[in-house]
């Protein structure tokens, strides 16, 4: 008996020790276990959720401004599908990617520039589900008295906090407790979209680029502040700040340049030889395009006349118009010579499409703004732009891109003669010759000029014009 | 018969005592060893992990402030940097919220205005600036005075940015480095193998 009672004594200590093992072996695989999912957690789920939740609130962001840049690229489709009220755009909520990202946007205009080109403000928001249960905590472990993770990602477990403390427009209003499916990360952010106007620079070509003659210069000025002269040499001058801005942007990299650039230079790719003539930053690194131009949509109904301008045409505006609703002509051929008078004293807008080339003369008389949109070619000399008033902006030249990428425009400017105007022509080919003394800007698609050329650019440009392009001007995130 | 029986099983001899007394002291000390090393091993696998996710929340931190910045400027030693972020929401005590307190924490809504350099996108009249510094073993983030402990760690975390700022763009590369509490031979081979890096752009100063 003493036998048997021994052996189950036995059998129970071998329990006792097999049962301490396990748990022994269990605290420390708990211990281990837990610390790893905690981590795991933070790594895995938490920070690919807090960044996932930030591409999906940029990616927000770039549809919504794709929708603006239709407003200027493609206008009969811009914002299709989109919820409008007044002058505000929103989409519904857009699911994408492996993880089911999801996004959402509005897009509103809060200014009008004065050339009435709107602005937009655009709100995009952008949620990334967190794995895991909603009980899982964040770790917050660091120093006594410390928080770390939750003070950076906010991840709502059970409800949406923005919503329940900032209301759903973060402006304190419509306040609720909203639950969420599962554990998510939401983060908000805001871009500004303003326009780009077509004159930002003195010469600005997406192809090739050369000129201009050894002896030529390009500087700048504000024609707000007077009559061009040149300071770009003298720092004590009171108008020095706007004489180095006659820059240069060239989309290629065959970047050959002449002269003296008072300016910054920018092309992609491009291997500057004569760099001590660039007074400004050269950046080799700036790829960029110009999207085609196309008439204006919203042009006022055309006058009765004149339709072709041949012989001598004088232009006697009926009314002094505006600048986003111009006297409007439409003419079929521009071979002779025209003169577009002032109504009244009133600063005059007027805007001429002509369908065929230009080959005339045009006189601009001073308080008059012209803009000339041309389907053809454009071939003249330099003082058959006249431009009395010498303010650039006054004679605006718009090359509309032909149908046919493959068809290419030319303009082609040359002696004797002087001239006062600007060209945006982003399909066009570009030749200037002789030595003449330009104040104004250019855009097209290649650029030759091979005079001592003086180029003066007019600051005063830079907010002119309609909108050719959007670009983002700021960003924000609102952190709350 | 009991005697008998007690005989068969009495114990073991001295010798077989002494044999078995001393491998079980090996077997402990060995389990001992190896637990208290598993432990410091544990421990250090830990907390080298808890480190890193401190580096990666300093990343994030400064990627983020980065992200929205004006401006940044870096120190000589670039282990301090300043941010000059947009004052995106009406604080307490700005001249709005003096004026209607009710929109306090509401979203500003910018202005536009005509500079030398060109159009302006303004939230506020002056922006707010944050500063990512080091103090003690600790990292800090201060915005308009306000302090904020981002990252605690005795492996002597130590971020470094570098602000790079070219004609129409700029970014900052960071790396965040930290020596681990265990470490071989070569202390500067440990800290190198702990960096972590990245590159943020301003977003304000975006290619057109």
């Amino acid at each position: 008996m003493k036998q048997f009672a021994n052996k189950k004594s036995e059998q129970a200590n071998v329990l006792l020790c097999v049962l301490c093992t396990i748990l022994i072996v269990s605290v420390i695989g708990g211990n281990v276990l837990f610390n790893c999912v905690t981590r795991f957690n933070v790594a895995s789920s938490q920070v690919r959720g807090w960044k996932e939740s930030l591409y999906a609130a940029e990616a927000g962001g770039d549809i919504a401004y794709a929708e603006v840049r239709k407003t200027v690229l493609d206008p009969s489709h811009a914002f299709s599908g989109w919820t409008n009220s007044g002058n505000s755009y929103s989409n519904s909520p857009v699911t994408f990617g492996r993880d089911n990202l999801t996004t959402s946007g509005t897009a509103d205009v809060f200014y009008y520039d004065r050339s009435g080109n709107p602005w937009y403000r655009i709100r995009a928001k952008g949620t990334a589900p967190v794995l895991g249960l909603n009980r899982v905590t964040m770790d917050d472990r660091m120093g006594v008295g410390t928080r770390g993770d939750s003070l950076l990602r906010k991840i709502d477990f059970n409800y949406d906090h923005f919503v329940a403390t900032y209301g759903p427009n973060g402006d304190g209003l419509s306040k609720a407790l909203v639950p969420v499916s599962r554990p998510q990360v939401t983060r908000r952010i805001e871009l500004i979209a303003a326009p780009i106007t077509p004159f930002e620079a003195a010469i600005k070509c997406s192809s090739t680029f050369y000129g201009l003659g050894d002896a030529a210069m390009i500087d700048s000025y504000n024609s707000q502040n007077g009559p061009y002269y040149f300071c770009a040499t003298s720092p004590a001058d009171p108008h020095y700040g706007d004489s180095r801005s006659g820059n240069i942007e060239i989309g290629s990299a065959v970047a050959t340049i002449r002269g003296m650039v008072y300016g910054n230079l920018a092309t992609n790719g491009g291997t500057i030889v004569r760099s001590y003539q660039i007074t400004g930053t050269i950046d080799n690194n700036v790829p960029f395009t110009i999207p085609p131009f196309s008439l204006p949509a919203d042009l006022p109904m055309a006058q009765p006349s004149p339709t072709a301008i041949t012989g001598n045409v004088t232009i006697n505006p009926p009314v002094a118009g505006t600048p986003s609703s111009p006297v409007f002509y439409l003419v079929s051929s521009f071979t002779g010579n025209l003169t577009i008078n002032q109504f009244g004293s009133a600063q005059t807008y007027v805007a001429i499409h002509t369908t065929n080339d230009i080959t005339g003369t045009i006189d601009v008389k001073p308080g008059v703004r012209a803009q000339i949109y041309f389907d053809g070619n454009v071939n003249v000399k330099a003082r058959d732009l006249n431009n009395e008033s010498w303010i650039a902006g006054n004679l605006q030249f718009y090359g509309i891109s032909p149908t046919d990428p493959t068809t290419t425009q030319t303009i082609a400017i040359g002696p004797p003669g002087n001239f006062a105007a600007t060209f945006y022509a982003p399909s066009a080919d570009l030749t200037l010759t002789g030595n003449p003394d330009i104040t104004g800007a250019v855009i097209c698609k290649t650029f030759y000029g091979n005079g001592n050329t003086s180029w003066h650019y007019d600051r005063s440009l830079d907010p002119i014009g309609d909108a050719v392009d959007y670009r983002i001007v700021s960003y924000v995130e609102d952190i709350r | 018969m009991k005697l008998k029986s007690s005989q068969r099983i009495a114990g073991f001899t001295l010798s077989e005592m002494m044999v078995g007394l001393s491998l079980s002291s090996i077997v402990l000390a060995a389990a001992v060893t190896s637990g208290v090393t598993l432990q410091k091993s544990f421990n250090a696998v830990d907390n080298y992990f808890a480190t890193h996710m401190q580096q990666i929340r300093i990343i994030d931190y400064l990627n983020r402030d980065v992200n929205r910045g004006l401006i940044v400027t870096t120190s000589v030693d670039l282990q301090s940097v300043t941010v000059a972020v947009p004052n995106y929401v009406i604080q307490s005590g700005d001249p709005e919220a003096i004026a209607n307190p009710s929109l306090i924490g509401t979203p500003r809504t910018p202005t536009i205005t005509y500079t030398s350099s060109g159009l302006q996108v303004n939230y506020s009249p002056s922006p707010s600036t944050v500063v990512y510094s080091i103090s003690g073993t600790s990292i800090l983030r201060t915005e308009n005075g306000v302090v904020t402990t981002i990252a605690s760690s005795t492996d002597q975390l130590v971020p470094q940015t570098t602000d790079v700022e070219l004609t129409n763009t700029e970014y900052t590369t960071s790396s965040v480095t930290f020596m681990p509490i265990f470490t071989s031979a070569g202390s500067i081979a440990e800290r190198t193998g702990t960096s972590l890096y990245a590159t943020s752009y301003l977003r304000n100063r975006r290619r057109g």
